[in-house]
């Protein structure tokens, strides 16, 4: 629970990092604001696998009562999140390397190179990297109306057992 | 993107090394100059798509040989269009008004083992300094002479970088030049 939040929190950071970092002139902020968006990606990286790993140890609690379709939606949908968790930020690295830039991660710890740099296959990482982004804010945005749904229409308990102070985990 | 020019000798290098087990002129596209620059603690690589180079290059009469180079520093090829762009512009390289890029070697020293070192002037932004590059030799298969190095330059040295960008903690001051020339032997 509190990795899902932490996730959310460096997501939503992240994509509006991104967003607003590419329109600034060059400039040393520039320049930072790519590396904390970079470091950011990473982190949302660690903590989808950190998450995978505690699901594949602890089960799910069980879901709540619900149309089946539903049930399936949600699965989707969630296996859906954690792919583009996994995906979005090596495929921001992999952009990074392209453009012949190095991404060290907490101005600390340098990772390698994916990709030589190429310039043509940079400018398709980049698309790739950015629909990929909006393909996760479609997906955030279903994902939050479903919970807000389940809280004030179904009156249900799938919004407040992720809050904390809630016993799940 | 990648330019391919074939191999232009220099006709004066031609006649100079005729004869001579050695090598002139440069295949252009097999060679390359690269460099890294450090930006913020960040390794950003680049390279120039186009220069030209006058090589000659005799193992046994280093003092005849030669290795001049040209480089159109508006042929950046950087992480992006802006970083490209903006690297143009005055505060960097001002390629308006300094388009070349030149070095001029003086001196070739043999230091034994295939190991040269290659003393001249590297002149850019109208500021010329002392530049010493070593090279290594080496056979590739198709029986070229493949010389490689690398050499750091002090970027402030020349003014790249003026102004906001001349605090080396934003950009660093030392910037790696890697050459890799390709010589065709003299047939």
């Amino acid at each position: 629970m509190t990795l899902h939040w932490l996730a959310a929190l460096l997501i939503v950071g992240g994509f509006t990092l991104g967003l607003s970092m590419v329109d600034l002139p060059i400039s040393r902020q520039k320049l930072q604001w790519y590396a904390w968006h970079k470091w950011i990606g990473i982190t949302v990286f660690l903590l989808a696998c950190a998450r995978l790993g505690w699901r594949a140890r602890y089960r799910a609690p069980p879901p709540v009562e619900m149309p089946a379709w539903q049930q399936r939606s949600a699965t989707i949908s969630h296996r859906l999140l954690y792919a583009l968790m996994l995906v979005i930020p090596v495929s921001g690295w992999l952009y990074s390397s392209a453009t012949g830039v190095q991404v060290v991660y907490l101005g600390w710890v340098p990772l390698p190179d994916l990709v030589p740099k190429h310039k043509e296959l940079a400018a398709v990482l980049r698309a790739v990297h950015v629909t990929l982004n909006f393909t996760l804010l479609a997906l955030v945005c279903v994902h939050t109306a479903a919970a807000l749904k389940h809280h004030y229409v179904d009156r249900d308990s799938v919004l407040t057992r992720m809050l904390p102070g809630s016993r799940n985990p | 993107m990648v330019l391919l020019r074939s191999f232009v000798p220099s006709l004066g290098a031609l006649l100079l090394a005729a004869g001579q087990a050695a090598a002139q002129g440069v295949l252009i596209d097999k060679s390359e100059i690269r460099f890294i620059s450090r930006q913020m603690g960040v390794n950003v690589e680049g390279r120039f798509r186009r220069w030209k180079a006058n090589i000659v290059f005799l193992p046994k009469e280093l003092g005849r040989s030669k290795a001049d180079l040209d480089v159109d520093l508006a042929s950046i090829d950087l992480a992006s269009d802006e970083s490209e762009t903006e690297v143009k512009r005055p505060q960097w390289f001002d390629t308006g008004k300094f388009p070349i890029a030149k070095f001029v070697s003086s001196s070739i020293r043999d230091l034994g083992s295939d190991r040269y070192e290659v003393s001249g002037t590297l002149t850019i932004k109208g500021i010329t300094h002392d530049a010493t590059v070593p090279l290594t030799l080496k056979k590739d298969a198709a029986g070229n002479n493949l010389a490689e190095g690398s050499f750091t330059i002090k970027r402030l040295d020349y003014k790249i970088g003026e102004g906001e960008w001349a605090d080396p903690e934003t950009v660093a001051n030392e910037v790696i030049v890697r050459v890799r020339m390709v010589l065709p032997p003299v047939k």
